[in-house]
């Protein structure tokens, strides 16, 4: 692996993961649905910025097929498949239902921050090989874990749609420094699993939304043991 | 002259530099505003317009206030100008006074003002200046651990807080530049430019119903001289904050490195270019976003804490 | 015999039974029948293959079956095959009790259930880590409304909250798979089983410890380990009982099959101290939680969910408390948990057209107002909590025995306190609502019989075969097979 990468693409990963915990931090508190898909998409234009410079500075060409095939599911495909499925609802200027106040929330992401950190920092001294990994393996886990947090506080379904999908860019966001050769193969078939995920929970939405008559989730609280 | 004669004349010229050009900062924003919203709007010379009739025109100072009532004025039009001693605004090095105060002193001599303000505003006993002047300092509240926490970073990257050492630190290099510490202060604290200005989503500046007024309701019994000298120490203000933003925090280049004349002629042009474009991004927030509700102030204070707070870890942590 | 082909036929054969599915709805259903009988004969073929070459690859190493992957193929294409015959009587039952004529899903059904059952039969089939991966997780997809059949407010909660929870999970693994992924690149392995083994003295610890965490936490979401099982129940008493077969008896073990995987990964890192330890603390907590809640369940299909979440953790924990010793139990409980579950949620989908409720409380004697469906329902109890001669009991007490022989007493102990505990709970609620006196209709006289659909008590009498049969005599090969899955989980070197 190279080692020899230039300070300023180091640089400018740094940017873009810091402007991607940003986005996922608007995700998490934004209070209206179509901000929230807007914040999502804006990551994963992040993500696929960063998968850019990876590519360049790793000279890895399957880090291309990653840039292009999030950028054109996540940006393109998953919001219009929202927008189908969630109707005019998405732009309703409603706002969206949180089990925490904003402020209490936010505080509990920032601890989550720091616990995803403690949680990576035995790996970082292993992964010198990589220097890309240092900053992107740290920021994938935390957002993973606020995306998890998200889903959790969410009471819309949308919302804890896009809980899912940041966990997911979390998740690339942390890889494509580590692994930037996965076998084709696994990439077009992951890049086929997310929308095949957006569509079916976007279906899953729109039932919902046909049947109760909203998209909101978090009224259903029917089954559980007496 | 002599060396330090100089600086203490370039000092000076900042000073002139900020009264000159405050005004038309906020009359381009004024106008582009408008064109964003689809009106022509005002000429961009109407806030000197608007000084200038004020200056000329009687005041009425209400018999039940005291002193603080007329002294404020003058302290909110004086404060910006020892804050833009302290900065770099033209030069890159440091100045006459630059070792005067840090950045905690700026924010000391910006409380200051608006301390006065909101003092005056109760003075007089108009109901909505005393509601606009505790509204101010519930965001002041909030916005205070941001201001430490955005301190704590930028002295951890710098290693000092005195702006000059600030801006000669993040000019360095496009590495230095680009790091993501860097990069989440300049966010958090223009988000802290928002709250503190009045600005969209916090408060609304052009608002004209006093119910729903945050900053802007404490002079609304200034009139004359008092009113002009409020209005133009705004300006200022905004321009001074505006000033640290580009020239400390979002691109510290494009200052005189020496003391000849084309120099400093070519540091105001480009910091008035750099203004603009500041300009240009809050005329875009100010007419995409909408005005918060007072409670929501917290959450969007909590989120440029947050911010910060990431800031300051990701140095912590030794990745960026 | 060159099989490369096998693995591809097997993958092949429900795609096409759901395109037929697709194309001609009114035939539909006996489409998937046809299709689901030609899986577990190619199953067995394949599980043949494997006990006799011990791997078989495929199509250029994109397949890779081994023995314990075999002993997972088994049991998903026979409940595949069982759960379509049976929903073919069991749909249409519903559907005239529907008020709205058809179910707006009845439709979807075949052809989503031949593709779930696909991605399921992928899981042990394929040979690359990201592909089982995206397999787990398409299993969520394509069940989300297999669980939302019935479209009421309800079966929606219950679909969304499984969604949910469970892609929550798989985004978590995916992180710890893509950090194995990088593991077994670095030594220049592919990222496949046997490639992640060889690899694993050499991933760093904190890697792989990492990467473990988190397919703890994701795939134990999936498997429905305690606390993120919460989905499990509300799923399985809403979906239809032909999908709580699979779900329950399969699916969620496709999840628990690559946490029984990695173990033997964490246990030849030297770096990582006592991984079983983490199998076992994960697993006692799982086994205690549903023991307790099985006490208290009020709806006999959540009954049955508790106590997939109950062998769920029997599971993980013997894997800790047996995989260095050469314990048989552990892949055999896998193995006969999904012939013994599908069996229970067959018999309660059936009582549930008898009485027309899923509530314990007014459920009473059913072996008289239906014998076929009381007994059963009594016989997939006893053999699901572990009486003998069943099968799930042969592998209950060679865990027990294995553990208490080499002397690890208080998991073991826990272990056998909470099994005891969970027997006792679900041999109570089940006399509950097999005897009795059935309650009688208003004028006094005893309820009509309840017509049950043919198609559906044929499936749960076939169902009740390999439960009763595996329970003394083991075929020598899948004695064999067995013995190779459990060596599989074992630590060499």
């Amino acid at each position: 692996m190279d080692a020899t990468v230039s300070p300023f693409a180091l640089s400018l990963d740094g940017s873009i993961a810091a402007l991607f915990v940003v986005l996922g931090l608007g995700v998490m508190v934004s209070r209206q649905m179509l901000g929230t898909l807007r914040f999502f998409m804006w990551q994963s234009v992040a993500l696929t910025a960063s998968a850019l410079v990876l590519a360049d500075a790793l000279q890895a060409i399957s880090l291309l097929w990653v840039a292009l095939i999030t950028f054109s599911t996540k940006v393109i495909a998953v919001p219009l498949v929202l927008r189908w499925a969630a109707g005019e609802e998405i732009y309703g200027r409603r706002e969206v239902d949180q089990a925490l106040s904003i402020s209490a929330s936010v505080l509990v992401a920032a601890t989550l921050a720091l616990v995803g950190w403690f949680a990576v920092a035995p790996v970082l001294p292993i992964l010198h090989g990589t220097p890309f990994a240092l900053l992107n393996l740290p920021t994938g886990l935390i957002m993973v874990l606020w995306g998890a947090f998200t889903v959790a506080l969410r009471r819309e379904s949308v919302a804890q749609l896009m809980g899912l999908l940041i966990m997911e860019n979390g998740a690339f966001f942390g890889s494509i420094a580590i692994v930037h050769n996965l076998t084709v193969i696994a990439e077009i078939a992951a890049a086929v699993d997310v929308p095949i995920v957006a569509l079916v929970i976007g279906l899953l939405i729109r039932s919902i939304r046909r049947v109760t008559g909203t998209t909101r989730v978090g009224g259903m609280d029917k089954l559980h043991e007496r | 002259m002599t060396a330090l004669g100089t600086r203490f004349a370039l000092n000076l010229a900042q000073v002139a530099f900020l009264l000159i050009f405050a005004p038309l900062v906020e009359g381009v924003l004024h106008r582009l505003e408008e064109i964003i919203q689809g009106k022509r709007g005002p000429s961009i010379w109407q806030t000197y317009r608007d000084i200038w009739k004020l200056f000329g025109k009687d005041e009425v100072i209400s018999e039940e206030s005291t002193w603080v009532f007329r002294f404020a004025p003058i302290v909110a039009f004086v404060m910006p100008m020892f804050v833009v001693l302290l900065i770099p605004a033209l030069t890159a090095y440091p100045l006459f006074f630059a070792f005067m105060g840090d950045m905690v002193a700026v924010g000391f001599l910006m409380a200051v003002s608006g301390f006065f303000v909101a003092l005056a505003g109760m003075d007089t006993g108009n109901v909505y200046a005393a509601v606009g002047a505790s509204r101010t300092h519930m965001v002041g509240f909030l916005a205070e651990p941001v201001f430490i926490m955005v301190f704590f970073s930028v002295s951890y990257v710098a290693n000092s807080t005195i702006p000059y050492f600030v801006n000669a630190t993040w000019g360095a290099s496009w590495g230095s530049m680009l790091q993501p510490s860097h990069l989440l202060v300049i966010l958090a604290f223009f988000l802290l430019i928002l709250a503190d200005e009045g600005r969209i989503p916090v408060d609304s500046a052009a608002g004209k119903v006093e119910i729903a007024m945050i900053s802007h309701s404490k002079g609304l019994e200034y009139s004359g001289t008092s009113a002009a000298l409020i209005k133009w120490g705004g300006t200022t203000k905004l321009m001074v904050l505006a000033m640290i933003f580009v020239n400390v925090l979002v691109t510290p280049w494009g200052l005189a490195q020496g003391t000849q004349w084309t120099a400093i002629l070519t540091a105001i042009g480009l910091v008035l270019i750099k203004l603009l474009a500041f300009v240009i991004v809050l005329a875009f927030i100010e007419t995409t976003l909408a005005k918060l509700r007072l409670f929501r102030i917290s959450e969007f204070l909590s989120v440029a804490f947050v911010i910060c707070l990431f800031a300051v870890s990701v140095r912590l942590v030794g990745i960026g | 015999m060159n099989a490369s082909w096998l693995p591809a036929l097997i993958l092949l054969i429900p795609f096409v039974g759901a395109l037929l599915a697709l194309l001609n709805r009114r035939a539909a259903p006996y489409m998937t029948l046809l299709a689901a009988a030609i899986t577990p004969i190619l199953a067995i073929l394949a599980a043949l293959q494997v006990e006799s070459h011990g791997l078989l690859t495929g199509t250029d190493g994109f397949f890779a079956l081994d023995a314990l992957g075999a002993l997972y193929l088994l049991p998903v294409s026979f409940v595949y095959f069982t759960s379509s015959l049976y929903a073919i009587g069991y749909l249409r039952e519903r559907r005239q009790k529907h008020p709205a004529g058809t179910p707006p899903r009845y439709r979807e059904y075949f052809p989503l259930m031949n593709i779930f059952a696909l991605v399921i039969l992928a899981v042990p089939l394929v040979a690359n880590l990201a592909l089982m991966w995206i397999a787990i997780e398409l299993t969520t997809v394509f069940s989300a409304f297999l669980v939302a059949y019935e479209d009421r407010a309800e079966a929606l909660e219950a679909a969304w909250k499984y969604v949910v929870l469970t892609s929550m999970g798989a985004m978590i693994a995916l992180l710890g798979v893509l950090m194995l992924y990088y593991g077994t690149h670095a030594v220049d392995q592919p990222p496949s089983w046997d490639g992640l083994l060889k690899a694993a003295p050499q991933i760093p610890a904190p890697l792989l410890l990492l990467a473990f965490v988190l397919w703890l936490i994701g795939f134990g979401a999936k498997t429905g380990l305690v606390p993120m099982h919460t989905w499990l129940p509300d799923a399985h008493s809403q979906a239809p009982a032909s999908v709580c077969a699979v779900l329950s008896g399969v699916e969620t073990s496709a999840a628990l099959y690559m946490l029984l995987r990695i173990y033997p990964v964490l246990a030849s890192n030297p770096g990582i101290h006592d991984p079983a330890a983490w199998y076992m603390t994960a697993g006692l907590i799982t086994v205690g939680s549903a023991a307790f809640m099985l006490l208290q369940v009020h709806d006999f299909k959540r009954m049955f969910a508790y106590s997939t979440i109950e062998h769920m953790g029997i599971i993980l924990t013997a894997c800790g408390i047996g995989a260095a010793v050469h314990e048989q139990g552990t892949v055999y409980q896998l193995f006969a948990h999904g012939f013994t579950k599908s069996l229970c949620f067959y018999a309660a989908g059936l009582a549930g057209i008898v009485f027309g409720t899923q509530e314990i409380a007014k459920v009473r004697g059913l072996i008289s107002r239906a014998p076929a469906v009381g007994w059963a329902l009594v016989i997939g109890t006893l053999a699901i909590a572990g009486a003998p001669p069943f099968a799930l009991f042969l592998s209950e007490f060679e865990i027990l025995y294995t553990g208490f022989r080499t002397g690890q007493y208080l998991p073991t102990g826990l272990l056998t306190a909470f099994i005891v505990l969970a027997f006792i709970a679900l041999a109570y609620q089940a006399s509950r609502i097999a005897f009795g006196e059935p309650a009688t209709a208003a004028d006094g006289r005893s309820m009509p019989k309840v017509r049950l659909p043919r198609t559906s008590l044929a499936a749960m009498a076939m169902a009740i075969i390999p439960v009763f049969i595996f329970g003394f005599y083991l075929p020598p090969p899948l004695a064999h097979l067995v013995h190779q899955a459990a060596y599989l989980l074992e630590v060499h070197g």
